[in-house]
C-alpha cells in the first residue's frame, strides 16, 4: 500500500507522522485519508481539489494532477501552507 | 519631506568628529532608502583602488522612508560596504529593534569612515554624538557587551563587533540587539578594522508620515491581510523558518555534505518539527511585527534565538550533523561571537570534506557534532585551524589547491537550497550581485512551494524571467526596508501605496519594481567596475558536472549557460552581461558612467 507522509500541523491533526492507505491515484489516496480522519479535510481539500498553498509530493515531485496514478511502493508526503528561508 | 529625515550623519573615525547635512531628496526618491540608497552612496565614496580593510572603505548604514512608522515589519535597516569576502559591493539588512531606534535618532544614513586609532564605541543620543574610548570592551562577547552597554529594546538599543570582527575574519557579522545579524559577506571585520566596537542609539523622533488617516487605514488592511494568509498567520509563527527543512529534503533539493549528496538522512531530526517539540521555549518577534517568526529555544547549555532554517541547514546537514542541541549551541556561540552561521557551517562542512580526501591536514570529520564548538571558537580568534576557515571556504579551499570544493557563487557561500534540484535558484545564486545567497530573490517560493503558484522547478527555459522578477522586488523591498515575509501576505503593489502614503510621493507598482531594477543594475555596474566579469557568473564545478546518483534530483546538474543567455537578454544586458546604454539611461543610471 502506498505511505502517506505529513508534516508541520498535520502531524497534530492526524496524530501520526506517517500511515499506509489504499488508493490507486493521489485524489483517491487523498479520499482515503480524509475519510480515515475528516478533521485533515478543511485543511487539505476545498472544493474537490486541493486547498490553496497546500504541496503535495509523490516520491520527491511535485503533483498538481490529483489523477496521477499510484503505486503500490509509492511515498506521497503532504505539506501544509509553510515558508521559510 | 515626509517620510525621510533628510539628514545624513557623516562620522570620521581618523579625527573623531562628525558632521550633518541634507540628503540629496532626488537620490533618495530614485534609490528609496536601505540597500538602494547604500549602494548609490558607495558607488561614489568606494572605487576598485580601495582595500575592503583599509581605512578608505567605508560603512554606510542606512533606514528607509517607512523604517519606524509602524508599518508592519518597519524595524529593519542596511549596512553597505565593500565586501572583505567577496570584493562585491555589499549590504546585508536586519531585524530587531536597533533600526527603529536609528530612524528615530532622527537619520536616514550614517556613513563611518577612516579608523580610530583606539578601540571606540559610539553613542548617539537625542542629537548628541560622543565618541568614548573602547579599550576596556575591546575581546568582549556580545551577548556580555549588549548588556554592559545597557541594551533597552524600546529605548536604547545596541549594535556592536564580537571576537570575530576585531580579529578581521573575513566571515564576521555585525550584531544589533544581541542576537540579530548583518550577517552576510564580512561587514564585522570591515567595522573591527576601523576600531569600532559598538554603536549605541537612543532617539526622541518621530517619522513624519504624509497622510496619517490614510496610513491608519493601511496598517489596519494590512493587518487582516496578514491575518488571513496562512504562510504569515500560522506556518512562520508555528514553526519558524525551520519548517522547511523536511520539504527540501523530501524533493532532493538540500544540500549534504558539501553538497556532495541532495539528501540527508538526518533532516528529520533537525526539522521544524522537532525543534518545535522538544526544544523552543516560545515564539518573538521584532518591533512592529505581528509575524512573530523567531524561535525562542533552549537546551541544557544555552537560551535564546533561533536557530533559523539556514543557520540549522549549515551546522546540521551540510556538515553531516543530526545533533540539534549542538546545532542550537553552535547557532547560539556564532551569534555570541559574531560570525556568519551560514558561511562558518559551510566553511567547517568545506574543511571536512577537505579534510576526509587528505587535503588538508585536520581531524574534522562530517558527522562529528563535537568539534563544531570547538572549530567556531578556533575561527573568532583565528586559533589553529580557525586560522585557515576565518576567512571563508574559498581562500581555505584555494590554499588547499581544491577551490572547486567551495560551495560558493563569487565567494559567498550558499544557503540550503541545492539547485541541481532548482533551476532556477542556481541561476539566481549565479547572477547574485552579493554572490550565492537567497536572500536576493528566492525561487524557493514559486519552484517549491508553489507561491504565489509552482512552476516546474527543472525547467529550464522561460525561468530567467522568474528569476529577475524576484531579484527586482528583491531589492525594491530592501530598499523599503521591509521584511520579506511581509510580501507573503501583502502583494508588493501594496507596498508602493504605502510609500506614496507616508511619503507623499506618487510611486506606483511599476515605479517600484522599477526601483528594483534600477538598485539591481547599479549593483551590478559596481561589481563590473571591481573588475568582476560575466566568467564571475557562475557555479562550482559540483552543481555543474556532479548530477546527484539518487533522490528526486537524480541526473540533474544545473543547465546554467543557457539560463543566463535568456537572463542577460531578459536585462537588456548585452553577451557580456554588461547592462547596454538603452537600458541604463531607461533607469536614470547613465550619469553615474558619464560622471564616473
Amino acid at each position: 500500500m502506498p505511505t502517506v507522509k505529513l508534516y508541520a500541523n498535520l502531524r497534530k491533526l492526524a496524530g501520526t507522522k506517517e500511515l499506509s492507505t489504499t488508493g490507486a491515484t493521489v485524489g483517491a489516496v487523498l479520499n482515503e485519508l480524509v475519510k480515515w480522519n475528516p478533521a485533515l479535510r478543511d485543511v487539505v481539500l476545498e472544493n474537490g481539489g486541493l486547498r490553496p498553498h497546500i504541496v503535495i509530493t509523490l516520491n520527491g515531485h511535485n503533483i498538481t494532477d490529483l489523477g496521477t496514478p499510484v503505486m503500490e511502493q509509492d511515498i506521497i508526503a503532504i505539506f501544509p501552507p509553510i515558508a521559510g528561508g | 519631506m515626509a517620510g525621510w529625515s533628510e539628514k545624513v550623519l557623516d562620522i570620521d573615525l581618523n579625527t573623531q568628529t562628525y558632521k550633518t547635512y541634507p540628503l540629496d531628496m532626488e537620490m533618495a526618491r530614485l534609490f528609496v532608502g536601505g540597500r538602494g540608497l547604500g549602494a548609490r552612496l558607495l558607488w561614489d565614496m568606494v572605487g576598485p583602488e580601495v582595500d575592503p580593510l583599509s581605512p578608505e572603505n567605508v560603512l554606510i548604514f542606512t533606514n528607509g522612508p517607512l523604517t519606524g512608522t509602524g508599518y508592519q515589519t518597519s524595524n529593519r535597516f542596511s549596512v553597505s560596504t565593500k565586501s572583505p569576502l567577496t570584493g562585491t559591493v555589499l549590504d546585508a539588512n536586519s531585524g530587531g529593534f536597533w533600526g527603529m531606534q536609528f530612524k528615530k535618532a532622527g537619520y536616514d544614513v550614517m556613513i563611518i569612515r577612516g579608523k580610530s586609532e583606539k578601540p571606540v564605541w559610539i553613542e548617539i543620543k537625542y542629537g548628541v554624538i560622543t565618541f568614548h574610548d573602547a579599550s576596556e570592551l575591546w575581546g568582549m562577547r556580545v551577548f556580555d557587551l549588549t548588556k554592559k552597554l545597557e541594551q533597552n529594546n524600546n529605548k536604547r538599543n545596541v549594535l556592536c563587533i564580537g571576537p570575530a570582527g576585531e580579529n578581521l575574519s573575513r566571515i564576521a557579522s555585525i550584531m544589533n540587539d544581541r542576537e540579530r545579524a548583518l550577517a552576510r559577506g564580512g561587514p564585522g571585520a570591515v567595522m573591527g578594522s576601523k576600531n569600532l566596537k559598538a554603536i549605541v542609539v537612543e532617539g526622541k523622533d518621530r517619522p513624519v508620515i504624509h497622510d496619517p488617516e490614510r496610513f491608519k487605514f493601511l496598517l489596519y488592511e494590512t493587518r487582516k491581510l496578514l491575518a488571513a494568509s496562512p504562510l504569515t498567520s500560522q506556518a512562520l509563527p508555528e514553526f519558524g523558518t525551520v519548517v522547511l527543512m523536511n520539504i527540501m529534503n523530501n524533493i532532493g533539493a538540500l544540500a549534504t555534505r558539501n553538497h556532495q549528496q541532495t539528501q540527508f538522512e538526518g533532516a528529520e531530526a533537525i526539522s521544524g518539527e522537532e525543534l518545535t517539540e522538544k526544544y523552543l521555549v516560545k515564539n518573538a518577534s521584532c518591533w512592529a511585527c505581528p509575524i512573530g517568526c523567531t524561535r525562542m529555544s533552549k537546551t541544557g547549555k544555552v537560551e535564546g534565538e533561533g536557530p533559523e532554517f539556514e543557520s540549522t541547514w549549515a551546522f546540521g546537514a551540510q556538515c553531516g550533523i543530526d545533533d540539534l542541541p549542538a546545532i542550537i549551541e553552535a547557532n547560539s556561540l556564532c551569534n555570541d561571537l559574531g560570525l556568519d552561521t551560514i558561511s562558518v557551517g559551510s566553511t567547517i562542512a568545506c574543511a571536512m570534506e577537505l579534510s576526509e580526501k587528505g587535503y588538508m591536514d585536520s581531524d574534522l570529520r562530517f558527522g562529528r557534532s563535537d568539534q563544531l564548538a570547538p572549530t567556531i571558537e578556533a575561527i573568532a580568534y583565528r586559533r589553529d585551524v580557525g586560522s585557515d576557515l576565518a576567512d571563508g571556504s574559498l581562500r581555505l579551499a584555494t590554499k588547499y589547491g581544491h577551490s572547486e570544493l567551495s560551495m560558493s557563487a563569487k565567494g559567498l557561500e550558499f544557503p540550503a537550497y541545492d539547485p541541481r534540484g532548482m533551476q532556477g535558484q542556481g541561476l539566481l545564486y549565479a547572477t547574485s550581485n552579493r554572490g550565492g545567497c537567497h536572500m536576493r530573490g528566492n525561487m524557493v517560493g514559486p519552484e517549491v512551494l508553489g507561491l504565489p503558484k509552482m512552476i516546474d522547478r527543472f525547467q529550464v527555459q522561460g525561468k530567467s524571467s522568474f528569476v529577475i522578477l524576484h531579484q527586482n522586488v528583491s531589492a525594491a523591498i530592501d530598499s523599503l526596508v521591509l521584511c520579506k515575509f511581509t510580501n507573503m501576505g501583502v502583494a508588493d503593489e501594496y507596498f508602493a501605496r504605502v510609500l506614496s502614503t507616508v511619503t507623499g510621493i506618487q510611486y506606483d507598482t511599476g515605479e517600484l519594481t522599477r526601483v528594483g531594477e534600477r538598485v539591481w543594475n547599479l549593483e551590478r555596474l559596481y561589481n563590473l567596475r571591481e573588475g568582476f566579469s560575466r566568467t564571475d557568473d557562475t557555479l562550482p564545478p559540483r552543481l555543474l558536472n556532479e548530477a546527484p546518483t539518487d533522490g528526486p534530483s537524480q541526473g540533474w546538474v544545473v543547465q546554467l549557460e543557457p539560463m543566463l543567455k535568456e537572463y542577460y537578454r531578459g536585462r537588456g544586458w548585452d553577451e557580456n552581461g554588461v547592462p547596454r546604454p538603452q537600458k541604463l539611461e531607461e533607469l536614470k543610471l547613465a550619469d553615474l558612467l558619464v560622471r564616473n
